[in-house]
């Protein structure tokens, strides 16, 4: 078997996000709040750009 | 009366036409020259490619639009520019040849008093043997291309649920490719369409790039502030791959891509070979090709363009060394120095240098990603240099020019992980600014309170929204002005 990658050591080293966090990730209602989060950040940015 | 000639329908070039003709009304005139007769929504051919939308959602055809907007259009493609006029003509012109199915090949020539070059990419597939979908690998850079993609990997599920192990490899076909997100969409996107469809475990799905880690996406990696910790881009995205279970291999060169083999050059130095049933490689990109001419005819294209094809602006283009770039290089009003009327946006101007730190193998060749320019900032490029125009207009020629640096700048960046509204997923980054600034920002190079990574299914959302929002935008339909770039 050919020897690990220092890049394939990374990855198998990585943390896992936690079932609660996957759960969050598809959560309908935590997931609206963080569309809102988003966009409003994306906004703010976007203004900005514009002068 | 003055005349506008826009190079270009893309992103950049379309959203300059309509801002100049909302400024400008009818008073002046505005012409569009492209080859194609659609304009595209790039960032959702990554659905096309995976058989989630049809090349039809992504694209509409620009003459009704301009029709109703008063804008000429022209469906051919430039290919001289004249700056100076010449010996018979004082004004600057251009040459087009036409593409219009009607015209085939005839020529014009486009006299303007200001010009802007917004003609993106040329795909540059054959930098490499083999690469792009006339030889071995596919690609999603056009609508056509994605559809070809998504007929491949159709045939690619249809194999593997007749039993069959596949190895489908997706990343960039040089190693001096720029849009890495791009290919990390597409090969998330691939590996969540191998999961609905109930084939992923008989799949290897491998990511293959030019990065020196992952994550750096061609701006150099990021940092972000997350529950009370700083967390690189590199270790968010390694957690992504691990939980997806997708191997990567990156800090490579693909040399050439024989059917079915990938042959490539590692930072070290060291040549590998890499077998696949499935490649999506992206191209690297370079200017399209053009050429200008000095009013007695002399052949001017390298003091207009720069090595790469791409149309020199305001930058700095003195040859630096990376522990001495700054943000400063970066173009700031997008004017090209010789001449003032004429104006690069987009993926057509020249960037001074790369922003991920530049690398060569000890063969001499470069591995690293060229700097992204995203829609967002092609979009506010295109905007400022219209505005600008339409000061010099209203004004006169003292009239100051506007900026929009990348340096000054923020971008926000979708990079789907997978469809769905109720299953799917998406990494949505925010970052500020482009260009890393260690002076303003010291340490991340980026303002930490504005630069965030979340993954989750409101970011597929966000895309689709946008989806609709600027295709909405770019039909200039009702308010479309409203709607930021
Ligand atoms: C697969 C993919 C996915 C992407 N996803 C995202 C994303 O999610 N988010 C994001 O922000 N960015 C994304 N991008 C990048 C985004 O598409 C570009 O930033 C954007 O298209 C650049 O706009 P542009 O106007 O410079 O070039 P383009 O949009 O490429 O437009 C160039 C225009 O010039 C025309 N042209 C070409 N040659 C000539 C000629 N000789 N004469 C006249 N006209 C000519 C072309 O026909 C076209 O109309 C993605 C890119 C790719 C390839």
């Amino acid at each position: 078997m050919e020897p690990m990658s220092e890049v394939d050591r990374n990855i198998a080293e990585a943390p896992l996000p936690t079932k609660g966090t996957l759960r969050r990730r598809k959560s309908l209602g935590y997931q609206v709040t963080r569309f809102v989060a988003f966009n409003f950040r994306m906004m703010k940015m976007v203004t900005r750009a514009h002068h | 009366m003055a005349r506008i000639v826009i190079l270009g329908a893309g992103i950049s070039g379309h959203t300059a036409a309509l801002h100049l003709q909302r400024q400008l009304k009818n008073k002046h005139e505005i012409v569009v020259v492209s080859p194609n007769s659609n304009w595209n929504w790039i960032p959702s051919n990554i659905w096309v490619g995976v058989g989630k939308m049809a090349k039809s959602q992504v694209t509409f055809p620009l003459a009704p639009i301009y029709q109703r907007k008063h804008i000429v259009f022209r469906q051919a493609k430039a290919v001289a520019i004249h700056p100076e006029g010449d010996i018979n003509e004082s004004q600057g012109f251009v040459d087009i040849v036409y593409t219009d199915p009607t015209r085939v090949s005839e020529e014009e020539r486009l006299a303007y008093d200001y010009l802007i070059v917004a003609t993106g990419p040329k795909l540059n597939f054959a930098a490499t043997p083999g690469l792009g979908p006339e030889g071995n690998s596919w690609s999603v850079c056009t609508a056509n291309h994605a559809e070809q993609s998504s007929a491949a990997l159709e045939k690619i599920i249809e194999a593997l649920k007749a039993g069959e192990r596949k190895t489908l490899v997706i990343g960039v076909g040089h190693g001096t490719c720029t849009c890495e997100g791009a290919a990390f969409e597409y090969t998330f996107n691939v590996e969540h369409e191998l999961r609905e469809r109930g084939v992923r475990e008989l799949a290897d799905v491998v990511y293959l790039s030019n990065e020196y880690d992952l994550g750096d996406l061609g701006v150099g990696g990021m940092i972000f502030a997350q529950n009370g910790f700083e967390t690189s881009s590199k270790l968010w995205t390694e957690s992504l791959f691990r939980e997806r279970g997708v191997r990567a291999i990156l800090r490579a060169h693909v040399e050439k891509v024989d059917p079915g083999v990938i042959h490539y050059e590692d930072l070290d130095g060291a040549h590998h070979t890499l077998d696949f049933d499935f490649a999506m490689l992206l191209p690297p990109f370079r200017g399209v090709e053009m050429k200008a001419y000095a009013k007695n005819g002399d052949d001017i294209t390298d003091a207009l363009f720069a090595p790469n094809g791409f149309l020199r602006v305001d930058a700095d283009y003195a040859t630096k060394p990376y522990e001495e770039w700054a943000p400063e290089d970066w173009p700031k009003t997008y004017q090209c120095p010789r001449y003032d009327n004429v104006f690069g946006v987009g993926i057509a101007f020249a960037p001074p240098h790369a922003i991920s730190e530049p690398r060569k193998s000890p063969n001499g060749t470069v591995i690293s990603p060229a700097p992204p320019r995203t829609g967002m900032p092609s979009g506010v490029m295109g905007r400022t240099v219209a505005l600008s125009i339409v000061d010099r207009i209203h004004r006169g020629g003292e009239a100051k020019l506007r900026t929009a640096s990348m340096a000054d700048m923020g971008a926000a960046c979708i990079a789907s992980a997978g469809t769905g509204l109720r299953r799917g997923s998406a990494a949505a980054i925010t970052m500020f600014p482009i260009i890393p600034d260690r002076r303003r920002f010291p340490g991340t190079g980026r303002d930490l309170t504005q630069t965030s990574g979340e993954i989750g299914l409101s970011g597929h959302w966000t895309k689709l929204l946008l989806h609709y929002l600027f295709i909405y935008k770019a039909k200039a339909r009702f308010g479309w002005f409203l709607i930021p770039e």
